[in-house]
């Protein structure tokens, strides 16, 4: 190992990829010569463009960082970027990635309403495909039971789950009537209807007294607040998430709904966390970060040296997107190595996906794996909002942590059914 | 009551923020007869402007509470991209009506990436500034001055229009030569002149309502889109170029929207296309618009 290597490896020892690398740090010129094309999808504009831009950013400094520890398998990565707008056109671009820049793996995607469209079509082209946040669920019925080229992000209902059992944990006794204002797509429906389904599966007596959806993108919810506050609620469970979330908060705020004692669950608040500001986002809601909680004070190693990074360069605090698209590079990465170590020659397709069935890595936010039916599972955080922290956002005061296989229905289950019979700790 | 109340001026302020979309739709076509769907390319902008202009003032030492006279300021100035505009304009004025429809949908989409390249794809806020001038609260009835502040500039807007079309001898001339172009221009009337001013006018009404109401939203790409679509439903309603049609035809939209939002919240965009629809078989050309020959 030259000084240069030996400098370089010392720089950014201690993270996991650079351990688990290491292994592979020497590999026949002929690997080294060619990069790995990735071929990236994510939204640039719209309601998810500053989703996709930090997934993206996420996608970037892991690739930086797996560059400078040798690459994937002694192979530089090289990055292919192409925008995922609507189902049709995204599925344009994965053709062209796949056909025309014949890239060894596609990851990205943020909307299922993409994914769900995509997933059958790569399965088709038998392209390697890992969605960063995205699933192939139509509602919450999977509809490819039996992938092969597909890998999909944790379910969507994942966080309502938390949030939910976080309510229970937290006020359960202490509320009645319930209000709902989540965004009306299968996202916001499924995930209140979840609330709803794990509320009586803890024998919480509740009514719902008011259920709002207003459309993604929907930018002045003055009417929907004021529908909201003549219901009177003791809680309000929403899984607003985009701009309209900040929005929400603000007219909320203006209007009086925060006043007297009312409760507010915010499953998807992590997304936005940077704009809810302290002055009309109150201490004690519950908020969820998903799998990424930039602040967390038992961060690993890893997080924070990102953390730290990206508010160097970008003057911001990274959300979840970014530990989904570090976790789709991990998990690609490991399952091209694992692959590459049993082979002891460069793998085909089919030995990379055998290898990715399973695999366990260690991604921003924390431990994570893919299932063998390619589902992930992750670490998810959410807790109750504080103001004594040093930005001028609230951040979580108490954190709850908990791993997916307690969020999400196992594999080939009725996620119905599985809010009835599961064990579900609190 | 307090329910009905919060209800009714929520529906009032969403009629507030139409009427300044559409007033500048309704008087470009109105004179210049031309469907300008850029209209909320113009109001995103504003909102964009006056977000910088507020941090960049307040950042420079102006007092917080004056954002209000800084985003009022930063419309007016961004206005003075109409005359630009207009001038692209003319060069399908004596077109077919697709190619003037295709002409300002590229605007929309140019406006985006223009919006994208200087302030990103992020949504921007201003913040808490909506509550800078404090809430009126009557009884359980709570509501941010600024948003009744709103409510009032667009009545104002709508009432110094109306003065401005009726009761000054520019205006007049305005409404004659939306009447006959050509009468007008023989009669000495500049017209090209006066098609830049009214542009101008119907891009000032945009960029300051962007900017007036981004302290109580967002400013984001979809913005332009989202609204002109039910800036349009004002217009059917009301007429196209018709103002009065505007300011009616939003209250129609913005208090239909809130009552469909209270009690039936699915059938919030049914409940106003229905109207639209009742409108359009009853009165096709709108409450206040003339009928087509």
């Amino acid at each position: 190992m030259d000084s240069k290597r030996r400098k370089l490896l010392h720089a950014i020892g201690g993270t996991g990829v650079v351990a688990a690398a290491s292994p592979y740090l020497s590999f026949p010129a002929f690997a080294q010569n060619t990069p790995l094309r990735i071929g990236i999808i994510a939204p640039k504009a719209g309601i998810a463009g500053t989703i996709g831009e930090c997934g993206l950013r996420g996608t970037q400094y892991a690739v930086a960082e797996m560059n400078a520890a040798g690459g994937i398998a002694g192979r530089k990565i090289e990055l292919i970027v192409e925008e995922e707008t609507n189902p049709k056109d995204s599925i344009e671009r994965l053709r062209k990635l796949v056909l025309q820049d014949k890239v060894d793996c596609v990851q990205g995607i943020v909307s299922s309403g993409v994914s769900l469209a995509m997933g059958a079509v790569a399965e088709e082209m038998k392209a390697l495909l890992v969605f960063w946040d995205g699933t192939t669920q139509d509602g919450v019925k999977e509809t490819l039971p039996n992938k092969r080229y597909v890998f999909c992000s944790t379910d969507n209902e994942c966080e309502a789950v938390m949030a939910s059992l976080l309510v229970v944990k937290h006020w359960k006794g202490k509320f009645k009537r319930v209000a709902g204002i989540n965004p009306d797509y299968s996202y916001g429906r499924n995930n209140f209807a979840a609330f709803q389904a794990l509320m009586k599966k803890f024998g919480v007596e509740h009514e719902i007294v008011a259920e709002q959806w207003p459309k993604v993108g929907t930018t002045d919810l003055t009417s929907h607040v004021a529908a909201l506050k003549a219901a009177k609620p003791d809680l309000v469970f929403s899984s607003l998430l985009f701009a309209d979330l900040p929005i929400f908060m603000r007219t909320s705020h203006g209007a009086g709904l925060m006043d007297g004692g009312t409760k507010f669950a915010f499953p998807g608040a992590g997304f936005q966390h940077t704009a809810l500001k302290k002055p009309f986002t109150p201490e004690g809601m519950i908020l969820g970060h998903n799998t990424l909680y930039f602040d967390h004070p038992n961060a690993s190693p890893m997080q924070k040296k990102f953390v730290k990074e990206y508010e160097d360069k970008y003057k911001d605090y990274p959300n979840w997107e970014a530990d989904r698209a570090y976790f789709a590079m991990a998990v690609y990465k490991a399952g091209v190595e694992a692959a590459y170590k049993a082979k002891n020659a460069w793998p085909g397709k089919e030995d990379i996906i055998n290898a990715m069935e399973g695999v366990k890595v260690m991604s921003l936010g924390g431990p994570g794996e893919m299932r063998k039916d390619h589902i992930a599972e992750q670490t998810f955080y959410q807790g109750l909002s504080t103001h004594k922290n040093r930005y001028d956002f609230p951040t979580l005061g108490n954190i709850d942590t908990m791993y997916s296989t307690q969020l999400q229905k196992p594999a080939g289950m009725d996620f119905w059914e599985w809010i009835k019979t599961a064990n579900i700790k609190l | 009551m307090t329910a009905f109340f919060d209800i009714l001026l929520g529906g009032v302020f969403h009629a507030a923020v139409l009427f300044l979309v559409a007033a500048g739709l309704q008087l470009v076509f109105g004179v210049q007869k031309i469907v300008n769907l850029a209209c909320g390319s113009f109001y995103a902008l504003g909102a964009y402007f006056g977000i910088t202009s507020v941090n960049w003032a307040v950042s420079a030492g102006v007092p917080p509470s004056l954002f209000l006279l800084v985003l009022l300021a930063s419309g007016l100035l961004l206005g003075l991209i109409g005359p630009a505009i207009e001038l692209l304009l003319r060069t399908v004025y004596d077109r077919d009506e697709a190619f003037q429809l295709l002409l300002t949908f590229a605007l929309v989409l140019m406006f985006q990436d223009v919006l994208r390249y200087f302030w990103g794809a992020t949504p921007q806020t201003l913040g808490n500034y909506a509550m800078e001038y404090g809430k009126l609260s009557v009884g359980d009835l709570q509501v941010p001055t600024y948003n009744i502040l709103v409510i009032l500039a667009s009545i104002l807007i709508a009432f110094g229009i109306g003065a401005f079309l009726q009761r000054t001898r520019y205006g007049r001339i305005l409404r004659a030569t939306a009447e006959n172009r050509e009468m007008s221009q023989a009669l000495g009337v500049n017209v090209r002149w006066m098609y830049t001013t009214v542009f101008t006018l119907g891009t000032v009404l945009g960029t300051v309502g962007g900017a007036m109401v981004v302290p109580t939203a967002a400013a984001s790409l979809d913005m332009p889109v989202e609204l002109v679509v039910e800036a349009f439903a004002v217009v059917v309603i009301g007429g196209l170029g018709s103002m009065r049609g505007a300011l009616i035809g939003a209250l129609i939209v913005g208090l239909m929207r809130a009552a469909a939002i209270s009690w039936w919240a699915e059938i919030e965009m049914l409940a106003i296309y229905l109207v639209v629809i009742a409108v359009l078989i009853v009165r096709p050309a709108g409450i206040f618009g003339k009928p087509i020959e």
